[in-house]
C-alpha cells in the first residue's frame, strides 16, 4: 500500500472541492485573457481589417475618402452611378499597381484594400474622438489618404517602360517615403470600379496573359543578375570574409579559360580591358566580375549570404502596407549551408543567378540601405490620414540596420564607380546626371529558354546625401546598362528637380 | 375508498390539509432585492436597445442621423421584459411561500443571464428560429418554463432516495436515451443531435449530462470508501482500481461514440470532462484526471486521423485565417465581432450581427453557437468579463453547497451539478475566443434553444432543493454491491 493510498481516506471532499474551484477560476480566467486579447490587443488590427463585414459594409456604402499624390494632386475621387451609388474614379491609369482599385463586384486590391478601413471612414483618423463619435451615434469618417507618392514621376516611369512589361520602385532612403511604384502593363481602374463596365473589364484582365492584375513591383519575383552583386558584396564586407582589397589570384586566368567548381564552369566575358590584373572589390563591381562574386560567395559561405540578405529583407514578405512577396537567396532545403544546395549553385547565387529570386521593391531597398549608411527605414506610401474629427500622422521610422555605415561607404564608394568610372561607365552612362555623383549597378539577368534578358538597375543619388533610391526592372529588356539603367538616370533627375 | 365523488369545497380542503404544512411564509430580502437590480439592469439595457434600434431606423429613413433622441428613447418590446421579470417575481413569491431555507443568490443570477439572452434574442433577426412568432417570443417561453422547472424542483424536490437508490437505473435511462439518438436522431447541420417525436423534438444530451451527474454522483460516493485500498498493477503502471477503470473506459467508449455517430464535438467534451473533474472530487488524485485527458487526447487523435469532421474542426481552431471564406468563415467572423466590440462595447442594438440578413456576412448559427460573441460586440469586454463573472458566481454557489451538504453523495451532485454549468459555458465560450477548438453546445441560460433552457433550468432547481439547510438528514445509504 503506498502513501498515496493511506492518505486518500482522510482527503475530505471539500478541499477537492476548493482544488475545483480553483481549477474552473482558472479556466475562466484564460476566457477573460483570451477575451482580452481579441477585444483589446487586437481589436485595432481585426476590426480595421479589409476581410471585417463592418469594413466591407461601410465600403459598399460610403463615399470614400480622397486620395491624393504628395504634391495635393488627385489620384482617386468619387462619382455617383446612375442609382445614386458611389464608385471610384482614378486621376490617371499609372498608378494602377499601386492604388489598386475599389470595386462593389470585386472587392479591393492596393491602397485601396490596404487601407479601406481609413478610406472608408470605419476607423476614426483620432481614436479618442472616435470614442466620441460613439456615444454621438455619427456615421463613419472616411479620410482622405495623402500619400507619399509623386503622380508626374509615377506617370513618367510608365511612359519611359513603355510597352515593355517592368516595374520602377523609387523612394527616399532617408524617410522610406515611396515616391513611385510603378508596375506595367497598367489598366484601367476606373473600368473595374464603374458597375457599367465592371464585369466586362475585370473578366478581360483576369484572362490577359500579360496578367496587368498582377502588381509587379512588390509581387513580381525576378531573376535579379549582376544587381544582386550588391547583396553578396554586404554580406561578404559584413561577415569580415574581404575587404576592399581583397583579390583572387586565380580570377583574371579565369575570365578566359572559366572558374570551374565541382566540374561546373562560369564563363566571364564582360571585361577583357582588365587583362591579367587580379581585380579588387570596388574595381570587381566597376566591370561586374562574375568570377569575383563567385568566389566572394564561397569564401563568405552560404550561411552568412542567407542570414546578411535576412537583414535586408529577405526570407518574409516585406512589412508593408500593400502584401509582397518573399525575395529568396536560394531555393532552400540544400544541405551546402544557409539552404544552398552545393557549391555551384552558392557560386552562381553569389552573381544573382542560381535560385535567387527578388521583388523589384527588395532590390529598391537594398540600394536605400545602402544610400542611409546601412539603416532601412520602414518603406511606406502614406504621410498622413485626414478625417473630419482629426489627422493621424504616419511617421518616418527606422525599420532595422542592416549593415555597419562602414560597409555602406565601401559599397556606395564601389557603386559610385559602376556608373562614373571609366570602365563602369560603359555600361551604365544611362544612369549618370549632369553635376550630381550616382551610386548604382547594372543587372543583365539570363532566363534561358533563349529568351533576351531581365533589364536591371539598382542605384542612389546623390552619392553623398542621396535622397533618391531606385530599382528598375524591363523584363526581357536585354543588357541592364542598355535599357533599365537610362530609365533610372532619367526618373532621378527629374526627382531631384534637374 | 368510497365510490362518492368529493364536492369541491371537500376536495379544496383536503388538498389545502395537505399542502398546509409546506406552506411556511418567510421572506427571502436579499433575493428579492438582488432581483431588483437585475430587474433594474435590464430595463436599462431594454431602453438603450429599443433607442439604438429607434435611431437607426431613423437614420435609415432620413439618409442621415436624427438631430436629437426626442421621441426615441424606448423601451425594446417592453411586453417581453414585463412577462419575464413577473415570471422571475412569480419563482421568487414560490420559494418566499415555501419557506425552505435555501439559497438566494441563484435564481438572480440565472435571472440575469436569462434576461441578457432574452435582449440579444429580441435584436437578432427574428427569422433566424422559433415556432411561435419569432426568436425573442419564443425563447421568452422557454425562459419562462426554464423558471418553472427550477422552481417546481427547487420547492418539490424534498429527498434524494429516488434519485441515489435507481443510480443503474438512471444510467439505463442515459444510455438509453443516447442510443436512441444515435439511431433515430435528426441530422441538423452535420451533426445528429436532434430527436423528434411526433411534434416533440428536442436534444437529449442537454437531458444525459443530467442523468450523468446523477449516476456519478450515487456510484461514486458509494465506491469510494470502499475502493480507496485496492489499486491495480499492470507491469510497471499502477492504474486505478477496477470499478474506477471500468466506468473510466466506459465513458471514454462513450464520448468517442458521441463524437463518431453524433458528430457532436463539445457534447462529447462536456460529458468526459465532467466525469474527470468529478473523479477528481471523489478521489481527491489529479492523476486520474491527468490520465483520462491523456486517453481522451489518444482517442482524439485517432478520430482526427480517421473522420473528415474532426479534422476540420481542428485544422479551423488552429489557422482559421487561411480559410477565413470557407470552413473558418464562422469562426473568423465571431473573432471578428469580439474585435468590433473592443472594450466597450457598441452597445446593445450597435453590434453587427443581424448583418448576416442583409448582405452576405454575419455569424452563422449566432443565436445558439456564438451567442457569446454577439455578447462580446456589442458589450464589449466589460461585459463579457461580467457574464463570464456571473457562471464564477454560479459555480462558487453550487460549489459552496457542495461544501456544506451532509454527505458525499450529495456533495458530489451539487459539485457535478454547478459543473455541468460551468463547464459547458467554459466549453463553448472559449470555442468562440478560439482558445479551444470550436463545438456546437449552448452557452447555458443564454442560449437560444429550449432543451437548454429546460434541463439547466432543472439544474439550478435541484441546487436549491440541495442548499436547504432545514432539510433532515439524509437515510443511510444502502450498500450495495451490484
Amino acid at each position: 500500500m503506498t502513501a498515496a493510498a493511506r492518505r486518500r481516506p482522510g482527503r475530505s471532499i471539500g478541499r477537492t472541492l476548493t482544488g475545483l474551484g480553483v481549477a474552473l477560476s482558472l479556466a475562466f480566467g484564460a476566457i477573460a485573457a483570451g477575451a482580452g486579447y481579441w477585444q483589446v490587443l487586437r481589436s485595432q488590427d481585426l476590426a480595421a481589417s479589409p476581410d471585417d463585414i463592418a469594413v466591407i459594409a461601410a465600403s459598399r456604402q460610403v463615399v470614400r475618402g480622397v486620395i491624393l499624390d504628395r504634391d495635393g494632386g488627385t489620384l482617386a475621387t468619387s462619382k455617383r452611378d446612375a442609382n445614386g451609388e458611389p464608385y471610384r474614379v482614378y486621376a490617371s491609369r499609372s498608378v494602377s499597381g499601386v492604388i489598386g482599385y475599389a470595386s462593389r463586384l470585386y472587392g479591393s486590391a492596393g491602397l485601396e484594400r490596404a487601407y479601406d478601413a481609413q478610406i472608408s471612414g470605419v476607423v476614426p483618423a483620432d481614436p479618442l474622438r472616435g470614442l466620441l463619435r460613439k456615444f454621438q451615434g455619427l456615421p463613419s469618417d472616411p479620410q482622405t489618404v495623402q500619400t507619399t507618392l509623386s503622380l508626374a514621376i509615377q506617370e513618367r516611369a510608365v511612359k519611359l517602360l513603355g510597352a515593355d512589361t517592368g516595374a520602377v520602385v523609387m523612394l527616399n532612403p532617408q524617410t522610406g517615403a515611396i515616391i513611385a511604384l510603378a508596375s506595367t502593363p497598367i489598366y484601367d481602374a476606373t473600368a473595374i470600379s464603374n458597375p457599367a463596365t465592371s464585369k466586362a473589364t475585370f473578366e478581360a484582365l483576369q484572362n490577359d496573359p500579360s496578367q496587368p492584375l498582377l502588381p509587379r513591383a512588390t509581387q513580381g519575383l525576378y531573376v535579379p543578375g549582376s544587381v544582386f552583386k550588391i547583396v553578396t558584396a554586404i554580406a561578404a564586407l559584413e561577415s569580415g570574409a574581404i575587404n576592399p582589397d581583397t583579390s583572387y589570384a586565380e580570377q583574371p586566368a579565369a575570365e578566359t579559360k572559366g572558374l570551374t567548381i565541382s566540374g561546373y564552369t562560369i564563363h566571364d566575358g564582360h571585361h577583357t580591358q582588365t587583362g591579367s590584373r587580379a581585380l579588387t572589390f570596388p574595381e570587381a563591381v566597376e566591370v561586374s566580375c562574375n568570377v569575383y562574386f563567385a568566389l566572394t560567395a564561397l569564401k563568405t559561405g552560404g550561411e552568412a549570404l542567407d542570414a546578411r540578405a535576412e537583414d535586408l529583407g529577405f526570407g518574409k514578405p516585406l512589412l508593408f502596407p500593400l502584401s509582397t512577396s518573399s525575395s529568396q537567396v536560394t531555393g532552400g532545403g540544400g544541405e551546402f549551408g544557409g539552404g544552398f544546395r552545393d557549391a555551384v549553385e552558392l557560386a552562381t547565387a553569389g552573381f544573382g543567378q542560381g535560385e535567387t529570386f527578388v521583388t523589384p521593391l527588395q532590390m529598391a531597398l537594398v540600394a536605400a540601405a545602402v544610400a542611409n549608411g546601412g539603416t532601412i527605414m520602414q518603406p511606406r506610401l502614406v504621410d498622413a490620414f485626414v478625417g473630419r474629427d482629426g489627422t493621424t500622422t504616419v511617421n518616418a521610422e527606422v525599420w532595422r540596420r542592416a549593415m555597419s555605415s562602414q560597409t555602406a561607404a565601401e559599397v556606395t564608394a564601389a557603386m559610385i564607380r559602376a556608373v562614373e568610372g571609366e570602365l563602369g561607365r560603359q555600361f551604365t552612362s544611362g544612369a549618370q546626371i549632369a553635376g550630381i555623383q550616382v551610386a548604382g549597378k547594372s543587372g543583365t539577368a539570363e532566363i534561358g529558354g533563349g529568351t533576351e534578358p531581365h533589364s536591371w538597375f539598382i542605384g542612389f543619388a546623390p552619392a553623398d546625401n542621396p535622397t533618391i533610391a531606385i530599382a528598375v526592372v524591363v523584363e526581357h529588356g536585354g543588357r541592364g546598362g542598355a535599357r533599365a539603367a537610362p530609365i533610372a538616370g532619367d526618373l532621378m533627375r527629374m526627382a531631384l528637380g534637374l | 375508498m368510497t365510490a362518492r365523488p368529493m364536492s369541491p369545497p371537500e376536495a379544496s380542503a383536503l388538498l389545502w390539509a395537505r399542502l398546509r404544512p409546506y406552506l411556511r411564509p418567510r421572506p427571502r430580502w436579499r433575493e428579492l432585492s438582488l432581483l431588483g437590480l437585475v430587474g433594474l439592469t435590464l430595463w436599462v439595457g431594454s431602453l438603450t436597445l429599443g433607442t439604438t434600434l429607434n435611431v437607426q431606423a431613423a437614420t435609415l429613413a432620413a439618409g442621415q442621423p436624427p438631430p436629437s433622441l426626442d421621441g426615441l428613447i424606448a423601451a425594446s418590446r417592453p411586453e417581453l421584459l414585463a412577462i419575464y421579470l413577473l415570471a422571475l417575481l412569480g419563482a421568487h413569491l414560490a420559494l418566499v411561500v415555501v419557506g425552505r431555507r435555501t439559497d438566494q443568490i441563484l435564481l438572480p443570477t440565472i435571472g440575469l443571464l436569462g434576461g441578457l439572452s432574452l435582449l440579444l434574442m429580441e435584436r437578432l433577426p427574428q427569422d433566424l428560429a422559433g415556432r411561435l412568432g419569432g426568436l425573442a417570443q419564443t425563447q421568452l417561453v422557454w425562459l419562462v418554463l426554464g423558471l418553472a422547472a427550477m422552481t417546481a424542483a427547487g420547492v418539490a424536490i424534498r429527498g434524494d432516495a429516488w434519485l441515489r437508490r435507481y443510480k443503474y437505473t438512471w444510467a439505463a435511462v442515459g444510455v438509453g436515451l443516447l442510443l436512441l439518438t444515435f439511431v433515430l436522431g435528426r441530422e441538423v447541420n452535420g451533426q445528429r443531435l436532434t430527436l423528434q417525436i411526433g411534434p416533440f423534438s428536442g436534444q437529449p444530451t442537454e437531458l444525459l449530462k443530467v442523468i450523468l451527474v446523477v449516476f456519478l454522483a450515487g456510484y461514486l460516493s458509494e465506491n469510494r470508501p470502499l475502493l480507496v485500498e485496492q489499486s491495480t498493477r499492470v507491469g510497471p503502471f499502477r492504474l486505478p482500481p477496477v470499478p474506477y477503470l471500468v466506468p473510466m473506459v466506459a465513458m471514454w467508449a462513450i464520448a468517442l461514440g458521441v463524437v463518431i455517430v453524433q458528430r457532436d464535438l463539445g457534447a462529447a467534451l462536456l460529458l468526459f470532462a465532467v466525469f474527470l473533474l468529478l473523479l477528481y472530487v471523489a478521489t481527491a488524485r489529479w492523476g486520474y484526471v491527468v490520465l483520462g485527458i491523456a486517453a481522451f487526447i489518444a482517442g482524439g487523435g485517432l478520430l482526427y486521423a480517421a473522420f473528415g469532421h474532426v479534422r476540420t474542426r481542428v485544422d479551423i481552431w488552429l489557422d482559421p485565417f487561411s480559410r477565413a471564406q470557407e470552413a473558418g468563415y464562422q469562426v473568423v467572423q465571431a473573432l471578428h465581432a469580439f474585435a468590433r466590440g473592443g472594450i466597450l462595447g457598441s452597445g446593445l442594438g450597435g453590434g453587427l450581427p443581424t448583418i448576416g440578413t442583409s448582405l452576405p456576412g454575419g455569424i452563422p448559427e449566432i443565436h445558439t453557437d456564438f451567442p457569446f460573441a454577439a455578447l462580446g460586440e456589442e458589450l464589449g469586454l466589460i461585459g463579457v468579463l461580467a457574464v463570464l463573472g456571473l457562471y464564477l458566481v454560479l459555480i462558487e454557489r453550487g460549489l459552496r453547497i457542495a461544501a456544506s451538504a451532509p454527505d458525499e453523495y450529495r456533495a458530489i451532485l451539487a459539485a457535478g451539478l454547478s459543473l455541468v454549468v460551468g463547464v459547458q459555458a467554459f466549453i463553448i465560450a472559449a470555442g468562440n475566443l478560439k482558445l479551444i477548438p470550436l463545438t456546437g453546445i449552448t452557452l447555458p441560460f443564454i442560449s437560444y434553444g429550449g432543451s437548454s433552457l429546460l434541463a439547466n433550468g432543472l439544474i439550478v432547481g435541484v441546487l436549491l432543493a440541495l442548499s436547504d439547510r432545514g432539510v433532515g438528514a439524509p437515510p443511510a445509504p444502502r450498500r450495495n454491491t451490484s
